[in-house]
């Protein structure tokens, strides 16, 4: 049995709690390869005017497995913990995924983490539909939700060794699909390396900080994701020279948290860059050069 | 050197500062022949005991163009119009800069730019809104600024969207406004958007020094007068301000020898062919000097130039092999 990963959207922040899971029952995993303009194409000439790029990424990465796994997993995201909410995009993404692909087999659970133990019933479920016990289920989660911990953590650590090195600092506020997305964000992180610039990620940095933190930028924020990203800049503020809010066109949420970030955060040099599906790359480095010489300019300036 | 997507400054400037040579062209979709005439022009200018001691370039064109040259600094816009800005006024607070297709605003602190906006997805309140809308009127763009300022009660006109203003600029026409309130409404309706788009959320402070191809425009400086109250400074060199940045972030550069003029005399080509290397299929332009290739550039993923290699490999393969390159 093989499960097909499209490496889109919650992947990068779900990815070893869903491998371990299928893998520690017995199948495998495949993850559609890294997003190309063959992939984006795909996804655009699949998805209605209202879709945002990280939804046509997801729908682009969908028509990759289809035929080369037996289920697609495409899960449903609606709150994480009380008070928190997902982009309605992750509410929908099954019922567009199946309007879209209507051949396409797909697997999924659906997330309320408001309820206990939701997430484990949801994948003990889906065992089960793979013909697995609900013991063994439940033993394969487990191990998964111990792995994707334990990688978090790592991750996190990884991150803070950056500290120690020289050079300026830029924190990525950005989600992590889009940002670490081979095809829309890694050249923005090339550019920024390029420049001397060490990008410090905001999906890299502790999560419950981050939510926290978020506190202080608004308390009424319930966009679950996005608090994770806004809650790293007052988490890290004093750790970095600069950072960069990175949204994609048209994304609802960003629109008005980025707008709220940018006109309350005062103390640490901020900017907003948007991509785009036809960004030419010309603007994009404009954006980024400019924004590293204001950083280093403003470090000689304290140093001297 | 400052290439723009519609016009190419070239300034030489003595050890002072001072700008000795310049030259304003149309760029007209051909940076590489704008700027020879641009290069010969700025020699004609010259002592011919001057010696070029370092070149600089910016605008959306320089990396092409700072490979042609062989530039001692390639740098962003913004930052050789701060450069060359505060070579002029050291107190400047506040840039406005309005160029063909690209729109600024820089914010200055204590002589270190602090902050910055570009337009983002659309040219609205650019030049080239300008342009086509002084064309539709008949009215040769550099006459727009002097008619705007006889205007007697200018039109209101949406500012919102480039194809909402035009709409709305003709509904008025055909209502028998004068042309010349017309063009003062064109006018007002650059800075309210400009204002209201690439300066949203900044904290306009005087002095404010206004750059770029539209800052000639002095109906559009009259209206960011009354819409900001303050004084607008419009240097002279206004248009020139990014080649004199440009030249200044270059100075100090070691060069083996001084620049030569001539270089641009030598067969300068572009080519562009799609990179096989993956599925982004990434356009490469390989740019190359009397058939040696200078630089490539264009790529996704670091393989620019190394495709430019393989793509040498290729030809000598497929001439072994007789299967041919699609480029």
């Amino acid at each position: 049995m093989t499960i097909g990963l499209p490496r889109a959207l919650l992947y990068y922040r779900y990815q070893h709690l869903w491998n371990t899971f299928f893998t520690e029952l017995g199948c495998r995993t495949i993850t559609s390869p890294e997003t190309s303009q063959e992939i984006l194409s795909q996804g655009i000439a699949r998805s209605g005017g209202e879709c945002c790029l990280p939804e046509k990424l997801f729908l682009g990465h969908v028509h990759s497995l289809i035929g080369r796994c037996d289920f697609i997993l495409v899960p449903r995201f609606k709150t994480a913990g009380k008070n928190t909410e997902f982009c309605v995009r992750f509410w929908g993404i099954p019922d567009i995924v199946r309007n879209s692909f209507p051949e396409a087999p797909l697997i999924g659970y659906s997330l309320q983490e408001q309820i206990r133990g939701n997430e484990r019933q949801g994948f003990v479920r889906m065992g089960q539909f793979l013909g697995y016990s609900s013991a063994q289920s439940l033993r394969a989660y487990r191990m998964a939700a111990e792995e994707q911990r334990r990688q978090d953590e790592l991750a996190v650590l990884r991150q803070q060794e950056l500290f120690s090195t020289e050079g300026l600092k830029i924190l990525i506020a950005s989600q992590p699909y889009l940002i670490h997305d081979a095809y829309v964000g890694r050249p923005l992180v090339r550019m920024l390396r390029e420049q001397g610039g060490t990008p410090v990620f905001a999906d890299r940095c502790e999560r419950s900080s981050c939510r926290a933190f978020a506190g202080s930028i608004s308390s009424d924020l319930y966009w679950v994701l996005n608090q994770e990203v806004i809650g790293a800049i007052p988490l890290m503020k004093e750790k970095v020279d600069g950072a960069l809010l990175i949204t994609a066109f048209p994304c609802g949420t960003d629109s008005i948290v980025n707008e709220l970030v940018l006109r309350r955060v005062r103390d640490l040099p901020i900017t907003q860059i948007v991509l785009d599906e036809q960004q030419g790359e010309a603007g994009l480095r404009t954006r980024v050069e400019c924004f590293m010489d204001i950083l280093s300019e403003r470090k000689r300036a304290h140093a001297g | 050197m400052d290439v723009g997507s519609v016009s190419t400054k070239g300034v030489v400037l003595d050890s002072n500062g001072e700008i000795i040579a310049a030259e304003y062209l149309w760029t007209e979709g051909d940076p590489v022949t704008a700027t020879k005439k641009t290069v010969l022009s700025l020699q004609k200018q010259l002592p011919a005991s001057a010696s070029i001691r370092s070149v600089g370039t910016t605008g959306s064109a320089r990396k092409l163009i700072g490979a042609m040259l062989e530039a001692d600094s390639v740098k962003n816009e913004i930052t050789a119009h701060a450069k060359g800005t505060l070579s002029r006024h050291p107190d400047v607070r506040t840039i406005l800069e309005i160029g063909g297709q690209d729109s600024k605003i820089i914010l200055i602190d204590n002589g270190v730019v602090i902050d910055y906006a570009m337009n983002t997805l659309c040219a609205a309140g650019t030049g080239a809104f300008l342009s086509s809308q002084a064309k539709r009127l008949g009215i040769p763009v550099e006459e727009l600024g002097d008619m705007a300022l006889q205007a007697g009660h200018p039109a209101r006109i949406a500012a919102r969207c480039t194809v909402f203003a035009e709409s709305d600029m003709v509904h008025k026409a055909q209502a028998g406004y004068a042309k010349e309130d017309l063009v003062a409404g064109l006018c007002d309706a650059i800075v309210a958007n400009y204002l209201n788009n690439v300066g949203k959320g900044k904290r306009i402070e005087s002095p404010v020094v206004f750059q770029g191809g539209v800052s000639k425009n002095r109906g559009v400086v009259r209206a960011f007068q009354a819409e900001l109250g303050s004084e607008i400074h419009v240097d002279a060199d206004s248009h020139l301000m990014g080649a004199v940045g440009a030249a200044l972030l270059s100075r100090g550069a070691v060069r083996a020898k001084p620049f030569e003029c001539a270089i641009v005399d030598l067969c300068f080509q572009t080519r562009a062919h799609t990179c096989p290397g993956c599925a982004n299929h990434c356009e490469i332009i390989s740019f190359y000097r009397d058939g040696v290739l200078l630089d490539s550039w264009g790529n996704r993923c670091e393989k620019g130039r190394a495709a430019e290699e393989r793509k040498e490999d290729y030809l000598t393969a497929s001439r072994n092999t007789g299967r041919a390159w699609k480029i």
